[in-house]
């Protein structure tokens, strides 16, 4: 990587690579460093980085996951530029780090790379990670590519600094598929980032625990004081909605690359039937469109890039008027049938009228979603959409169903 | 004349005290909780231009404030138990790379210290992490109601280690948290208590100015007067028995060599200190003994170190 370079350049680079050096490039005070498959790589990087002299910061290579949360949080309480990164268990092991983190709305940017967590015979793709921390307070982007992931975490700190946000942002992509594969990216110069991330600078300050300063962070918070700062961290939480489409297109000016901002919609507009996804699977779901699109079936993707907040109002808008919509989740909502992106869809399935939704569980531990298990999902869903009787939820690489196990 | 005497030796304790006491003339701290003294003092002999981390415990009301109101004028960074020691380090990197002036304390129970919060404790002494750790020992967890931790001694009464047919207390010894932190070969470990302040102060001072460059630890020994089960005019006295009877020795390390800063010529027997606090009121002869050869063991340990004349310093 030349840092000095004023043109942006173009890199063969892992998904790993991609969120290490993109987190260079955002010039973090703090950086805390962890190891756990897939995500290792990240801080192998940078730490790499840091030793040869390309990343000026403090590098604390902490005793556990559950220390580097509690690290890059007091850090970014006394004014840092925090980064880490972690993947499922890991992500588990400083779960209770993560919610102080958002408590104290620490605008700390971490990577998480989805891994599944049913025990130790968990070294396998999947979201559930994710998915179980999911109302933990933070803000979840997720990437399908190596691109992605690296425009993901320079967009991450313009939403977490943003004076008037201030959550924590954690940017996910698919372990195995994306955190090993190399791809084409293109790595932005230290200027244009630089540039980019200016806009924070001419922002208020935000509140900084300094020595002899008199401040208490992390006070008890009880009653009327609770309320109060659960109440603003929510109304933070719905600001970051259209705070990130202006983030996104501020993006597109800058680095002329466009993804639409909380959901991105792939030949949606006359599209009748809809598959909602997100990740790396969107890939794959992209091809298969192309192809039937071309046999003149009207079928797009809903893709969603921001999963917390939620982004119910895009969602509404562009699925409404549709026939069919198949979720696919690449986790589990233990407790109910649909996978857990589908059971919060259908939360607003009255303002979504007389749109049917199916729910398709796929990808889990490592199961590619191949071409022909995309297929099988569109052809459920256009069934669905004639009104033909299909299972309300198919596990599209386990067809069994949950009565018979 | 023995008045004179007592004023001249107070007064070698008050020239430790330059700083103002940031703290509110009454905290809510239990009746005679030397702990309240401890928390005063620290900012009074350091100086108030410090960050105070914590967690929930005893000291936690007092240092986090209540209802929204403080008790004291310090800069405080209260955090959770698991990562007590990692917060710290966040903080006082960040300081070093901002060049922010300001020591950072991190201000924790023995339940913090040597249980739940051990690991991040021995990775930031591990680390060299440029703080002052410091570990107020009640010997429990006492500010949910008297449990045992890993620093409980041998035979005391506590919620979770109960007197009954089956049971006589801790069946367990106690983990020596100072000796276990010095061995990560920091810069600066020590012992103190509230009975000997002249020793505890210029161990304070000792940390303050080392910690600008690396670990700090100070094992503090804090008697529980609730939950030990002491008349509240006690506390001081039980720190002096402690140190007498050697089951508190006072001493330091710097850079991994030992010494005494008291030297206990004729240590006194165990059954004087424990006939103080009622959680060994149980306790046999034979089961005081079992003490005293803890207490015994851990002694000769420190002689030992403290006779090897070595030191083990880490390059600048």
């Amino acid at each position: 990587m030349n840092m000095n370079s004023e043109k942006s350049e173009l890199k063969v680079i892992t998904g790993n690579g991609a969120a290490a050096i993109s987190a260079v490039l955002c010039r973090p005070d703090v950086v805390a460093a962890y190891p756990i498959t897939p995500q290792t790589e990240i801080i192998e990087k940078l730490s790499h980085y840091h030793a040869t002299g390309r990343l000026d910061a403090e590098m604390v290579t902490v005793d556990g996951e559950n220390s580097a949360m509690n690290t890059v949080t007091a850090a970014s309480a006394a004014g840092a530029r925090v980064f880490t990164a972690t993947s499922s268990w890991g992500l588990v092991f400083m779960y209770d780090a993560v919610l102080a983190a958002s408590g104290a709305r620490a605008p700390v940017v971490m990577v998480n790379v989805n891994r599944e967590t049913p025990g130790i015979i968990a070294v396998s793709a999947g979201q559930q990670d994710m998915i179980s921390i999911r109302d933990c307070g933070w803000i979840f982007l997720i990437a399908e590519d190596s691109q992605e992931i690296l425009d993901l975490v320079i967009m991450a700190y313009r939403l977490a600094e943003d004076y008037d946000i201030q959550v924590p942002v954690m940017v996910h992509y698919d372990g195995f598929y994306l955190s090993y594969m190399a791809e084409r990216v293109e790595v932005p110069s230290q200027k244009s980032v630089d540039d980019f991330l200016a806009v924070l600078k001419t922002q208020p300050e935000r509140t900084k625990l300094v020595p002899g300063q008199k401040l208490g962070c992390g006070a008890h918070g009880i009653l009327e004081g609770y309320v109060e700062l659960r109440h603003k961290h929510c109304a933070a939480m719905e600001r970051a909605k259209d705070k990130f489409e202006e983030i996104s297109l501020d993006f597109e000016k800058q680095f002329n690359r466009s993804y639409g901002g909380q959901i991105e919609e792939y030949r949606l507009d006359d599209a009748e039937i809809v598959l909602v996804a997100s990740g790396s699977m969107c890939g794959t779901i992209k091809t298969v469109i192309d192809e039937q699109r071309e046999k003149g079936l009207k079928i797009g993707l809903l893709r969603i890039r921001m999963f917390r907040p939620f982004p119910s109002e895009k969602i509404i808008k562009a699925l409404k008027g549709k026939k069919c919509a198949g979720v696919v989740d690449r986790s589990i909502c233990f407790g109910f049938k649909p996978g857990p992106m589908c059971v919060e869809l259908k939360s607003f399935s009255r303002e979504l009228g007389d749109l049917k939704i199916l729910s398709f569980i796929d990808g889990i531990a490592n199961t590619d979603i191949t071409k022909i298990n995309v297929e099988k999902m569109i052809s459920m869903t256009i069934a669905g959409a004639k009104g033909e009787n299909v299972p309300e939820v198919t596990w599209i690489s386990y067809d069994k169903d949950l009565k018979e196990c | 004349m023995a008045d004179k005497k007592k004023k001249k030796r107070l007064s070698k304790v008050f020239d430790y005290l330059k700083y103002e006491d940031p703290f509110a003339k009454g905290v809510s701290f239990c009746a005679g909780c030397p702990l309240e003294r401890l928390v005063r003092f620290v900012p009074q002999v350091m100086g108030n231009d410090i960050v105070i981390t914590g967690t929930p415990s005893c000291s936690a009301p007092v240092l986090l404030g209540q209802n929204g109101k403080s008790w004291h004028k310090l800069s405080y960074y209260g955090t959770l138990m698991t990562g007590a020691a990692s917060n710290a380090t966040g903080l006082a990197r960040y300081y070093k790379r901002a060049g922010i002036d300001g020591t950072v304390v991190c201000f924790n129970g023995d339940g913090t210290a040597a249980d739940i919060g051990f690991g991040n404790l021995s990775g930031a002494a591990e680390r060299n992490e440029p703080f002052v750790y410091i570990c107020y020992d009640n010997e429990g967890y006492m500010n949910t109601g008297i449990q045992k931790s890993s620093t409980t001694p041998f035979g005391a009464k506590t919620t979770t280690t109960p007197v009954g047919s089956n049971e006589r207390g801790k069946n367990l010894r106690r983990k020596n948290l100072g000796l276990l932190l010095a061995m990560h070969k920091i810069p600066y470990a020590a012992t103190a208590t509230l009975s000997n302040l002249e020793d505890f102060a210029k161990k304070l001072l000792k940390a303050k100015e080392i910690s600008k460059k690396g670990f700090c630890f100070l094992h503090i020994f804090s008697p529980c007067p609730t939950g030990w089960g002491m008349p509240t005019d006690t506390g001081i006295e039980v720190c002096r028995k402690a140190v007498q009877t050697n089951y508190f020795p006072l001493w330091e390390a710097e850079n991994g060599k030992f010494s005494f800063t008291k030297e206990v010529k004729k240590p006194k027997p165990i059954k004087e200190y424990v006939k103080l606090v009622k959680k060994f009121s149980h306790l046999t002869e034979e089961e005081i003994e079992v003490l005293q050869k803890d207490v015994d063991y851990e002694y000769a340990v420190l002689k030992q170190l403290s006779l090897l004349d070595q030191e083990c310093p880490l390059p600048d």
